[in-house]
């Protein structure tokens, strides 16, 4: 690593035409060739728009950037720096040109005047640097998302820039896509020395880096290696940012009296607590058993589906078995979690159960044929959900709607109304028309007001005017504002900043507190789950894998990560403790975990 | 519902026709339609027939696939040939009923007129069902090119096109997951009439458009950040390529054209036979 600055930027501000608050107030660092530095920050806190600037996209209204010695302000440099310094986005879906992959990877490469034998060669290297040469020809709309944004960094890289800036571009990735992305950004940087500026809302990923500028309010706040930056990690929480778990595990044990330092990795602080427990002689040990978690004892609102297998696209050369076989049971006030990665049927699962998907029974058209003998009787699928059969074609589906309420990925993406409160107001309108003006105005106000919005001030604005969280706060409004028994969510938390996250979350369990029976939500943050969820079931092409407590889930560690899924940070030091005979019998949850270590570290000392 | 299916007609296969350069297949269908309106004699309609039922089988295509594509049509060729035989006048009177009179050249001329379009729009399938839109996009850029030198934009053109293509599944995903997330809110989009229907439509379309016009602007500036300029500068890494198949295509055409020609000269005087066969009935 040389000790030249690439990038240097320099008391740099900017707004956008329509904001009063400045995206960068006085933003100045510099970036050394080679290096890999993360960038983190609650949303809109600027990180973005710096991205956008370095690039020449946007214009910086003062100060001065400067890449590789030229000025960004100057239109003729733009492209020079273009070609040197490429962007990877967050949506893979929109940085595609081309409906063929190797197509798509010499776009770039085109736009520059590369000849044509070279743009092969530069193809050739991309794909293989990223891992995808086999998908040459293939077309982007059939790969997974990790796949889609690697052949997004492919496109970047067969321009062949000195430096690559990532912003967010795992955010929408399932944990398996994102595992793939991180992967080659940090071989391209370790073997062919190439600088990144890795723009991210995942801690986890942060740490990998040489270096991390943490942004809050358009402001650097920190800056430092992240061994620096998450030492004093309370101050992280001010700027809408979470700690690490593993940096949470570490100060809450340290807590308990044990001596742990700030180590990133799961392998290491198992290790050092195992020092821990060697120096005070402890060889093995247990802890107390988990508390069982226990549900309300109505059955009214069981979810019971049984032998559930659906086939998109029927008798079309294009048939893919999305479910096979799914049994299952979710007790009326449970939080259910339900795992798997993208594409993993998870998705149809959860349509089926308010009848956005109908059981074929259900469908007008079907008729039973006549059972020959000697043939298996065929076995139709049956779904329950309380009262409503929804394999009877008389179920009263729109009443089943009303009950079961549908938070779908990404819901912001759903409003269309002029106003916050006829946004709201849409669904309760739909499913009951008879209701008064007062009524309706009534459960507006109560609804808005559950997600933490004020009524008076956003029920006239335009959805389309709120920020990001705002938005979706209004689109979980709009499905909660009928009260439903049972509420199903497809990644709440999806794209949100820690901040974010956690506020959904306890939107969610208030929800479950005061009136809704049931919360299922979708999701492949195993943390989250862990956190969150009574009971849980794993989802691997189309079938249950595992159903149960999320530390029963979690205890079959090897498995899951067999599936490309991942396990709790808690799951996984347990499973390096047990290997000394040390067994944690924890919930998964941080505290609880903790709590469990300390256990077994004091009740070494009285022995 | 609509999924993941590819889009547009394409139908999958190894094939001569398949294999083709697509400029080609563009040039051959041109051509191929200027016969069909040429050919003025059994003869040489039946030779352009010929042709068209030979590339349909070298091109693999199920029959039932290529047949499809007239079921579009259909309601329109039986009415206009309908009316074409009951309203086209001609000099031999055959039976006349009402204001219904039917001629023996109006016959002829609804046969020719039925014929002429089911075999456009059938060699026009076999074009969409052996060509993928990406190398129909190409193609059409490539034969477009001399139009560069009285400035019109052809790679611009061809570039729009390509990614309309690229986004059309994309918008179809979408699209299904906005209707799944209004129906789980309680709209309905199958009953009511058809004003309730148009109105039921808004809560779709607004967010569709919102989404695509966001896309628009992100891909935009991925665009820009892969240093697109649209300057002269570019370059194209796909050439397509003129094979031997192309050759052998091309030399087909070509005798098709002369076929066609000849036809229509040597073997005029056969069609008054027919008129006059049809007028002794």
């Amino acid at each position: 690593m040389s000790d030249e600055f690439i990038i240097e930027c320099e008391n740099v501000k900017f707004s956008y035409p329509a904001s009063e608050v400045p995206a960068l107030n006085g933003v100045s660092f510099n970036i050394k060739r080679g290096e890999f530095v993360s960038v983190i920050g609650h949303n809109g806190s600027g990180k973005s728009t710096l991205a956008r600037l370095i690039n020449g996209l946007l214009e910086a209204d003062e100060g001065k950037i400067s890449v590789f010695g030229m000025d960004v302000s100057e239109r003729k440099n733009v492209l020079e720096i273009r070609k040197r310094v490429g962007i990877v986005f967050q949506n893979p879906d929109n940085q595609m040109v081309a409906s063929i992959v190797e197509d798509d990877v010499a776009f770039g490469p085109e736009n520059i005047g590369i000849s044509r034998e070279e743009i092969g060669e530069r193809i050739d290297w991309a794909l293989e640097a990223v891992g995808m040469t086999k998908y040459r020809n293939a077309t982007p709309a059939r790969l997974s998302g990790g796949q889609k944004q690697r052949i997004a960094v492919a496109g970047v890289l067969a321009i062949r820039p000195d430096v690559l800036i990532l912003d967010e571009s795992t955010a929408m990735l399932d944990p398996k896509g994102r595992r793939e992305v991180v992967k080659v950004v940090k071989r391209l940087n370790e073997e062919e020395g190439m600088t990144i500026i890795l723009i991210t809302h995942f801690m986890e990923e942060a740490l990998l880096a040489d270096r991390t500028i943490v942004m809050n309010r358009g402001e650097i706040a920190l800056c430092g290696t992240p061994d620096e930056i998450f030492e004093n990690g309370e101050i992280l929480e001010t700027f809408n940012l979470s700690l690490p778990r593993i940096s949470v595990i570490a100060g809450l044990l340290r807590s308990g009296g044990m001596n742990v330092s700030n180590v990133l990795r799961a392998e290491e602080l198992a290790e050092e607590i195992n020092a821990n427990f060697r120096l005070k002689g402890i060889s093995a040990g247990q802890s107390s058993k988990r508390a069982s978690t226990t549900v309300s004892s109505s059955h009214e609102w069981d979810i019971d589906v049984s032998d559930l297998t659906y086939t998109y696209s029927r008798k079309s050369p294009f048939a893919s078995k999305a479910l096979d076989g799914v049994d299952l049971h979710i007790d009326e006030g449970e939080f259910f979690g339900i795992i798997g990665h993208t594409g993993s049927g998870k998705s149809t699962l959860i349509q089926h159960l308010n009848a956005l998907i109908k059981l074929p029974t259900a469908e007008k058209k079907y008729r039973a044929k006549k059972v020959k003998k000697g043939q298996p009787q065929l076995v139709f699928p049956r779904i329950s959900v309380g009262q409503f059969d929804l394999s009877n074609k008389k179920c009263d589906f729109k009443a089943l709607r009303a009950s079961v309420g549908m938070v779908f990925q990404y819901p912001e993406y759903q409003l269309f109304a002029e106003s916050v409160f006829t946004d709201v107001a849409f669904g309760l309108k739909n499913f009951n028309k008879k209701l008064s003006a007062e009524e309706i105005e009534a459960a507006v106000k109560s609804s808005l007001e559950i997600v933490g919005l004020d009524y008076a001030e956003v029920k006239d604005k335009s959805p389309f005017d709120l920020s990001g969280g705002q938005k979706r706060r209004v689109a979980i409004a709009g499905v909660i504002v009928t009260k439903p028994e049972i509420l199903i969510l497809d990644e709440p938390a999806a794209g949100l900043d820690p901040k974010g996250k956690n506020e959904i979350m306890e939107l969610l369990h208030k929800l479950h507190r005061e009136w809704c029976k049931t919360v299922i939500i979708v999701s492949h943050d195993m943390d989250e789950v862990a956190d969150n969820c009574t009971r849980a079931c794993v989802i691997a092409d189309g079938k249950v894998f595992a159903v149960g407590q999320p530390a029963e889930i979690f205890a079959r560690a090897e498995e899951l990560e067999s599936l490309g899924l991942d396990i709790p940070l808690t799951a996984k030091i347990a499973s390096k403790l047990s290997e000394n005979g040390i067994i944690i019998d924890s919930d998964c949850t941080v505290e609880d975990f903790a709590a469990k270590v300390t256990e077994v570290y004091k009740g070494g000392k009285d022995a | 519902m609509l999924n993941d299916v590819t889009f547009g007609q394409y139908y999958p296969t190894q094939s001569f026709v398949h294999r083709l350069d697509p400029r080609i297949k563009i040039l051959a269908l041109i051509t191929f339609i200027v016969l069909l309106f040429v050919a003025d004699n059994f003869y040489s309609l039946f030779a352009v027939a010929l042709i068209a039922m030979l590339a349909i089988a070298f091109s693999r295509v199920p029959i039932k696939s290529v047949l499809r594509s007239i079921k579009g049509i259909l309601v329109i060729l039986i009415f206009t040939a309908v009316l074409n035989l009951f309203f086209h006048k001609g000099e031999h009177l055959l039976a006349e009923w009402w204001i219904f009179r039917i001629y023996t050249e109006s016959i002829i001329f609804t046969v020719f007129f039925v014929l002429r379009l089911f075999f456009l729009v059938m060699i026009s399938s076999v074009l969409t069902l052996t060509t993928t839109p990406v190398s129909l996009t190409d193609g059409i850029e490539s034969l477009l090119k001399p139009l560069t030198y009285i400035k019109f934009p052809v790679h611009e053109l061809a570039l729009i096109m390509s990614i309309a293509l690229r986004f059309i599944p994309t918008l179809i995903d979408e699209t299904n997951r906005i209707i799944s997330a209004q129906k789980a809110r309680g709209a309905d989009f199958e009953s009511g009439n058809i004003f309730k229907r148009i109105k039921a439509i808004v809560p779709i379309l607004i967010p569709l458009l919102i989404s695509a016009f966001r896309r628009a602007d992100e891909l935009g500036d991925a665009m820009d950040a892969r240093c697109y300029s649209g300057s002269k500068i570019r370059t194209k890494y796909k050439k397509l390529k003129f094979g031997w198949r192309d050759l052998v295509a091309f030399f087909f055409v070509a005798a098709l054209i002369a076929g066609v020609v000849l036809l229509n000269i040597y073997c005029e005087q056969i069609f008054p036979l027919i008129a006059e066969y049809i007028k002794v009935r």
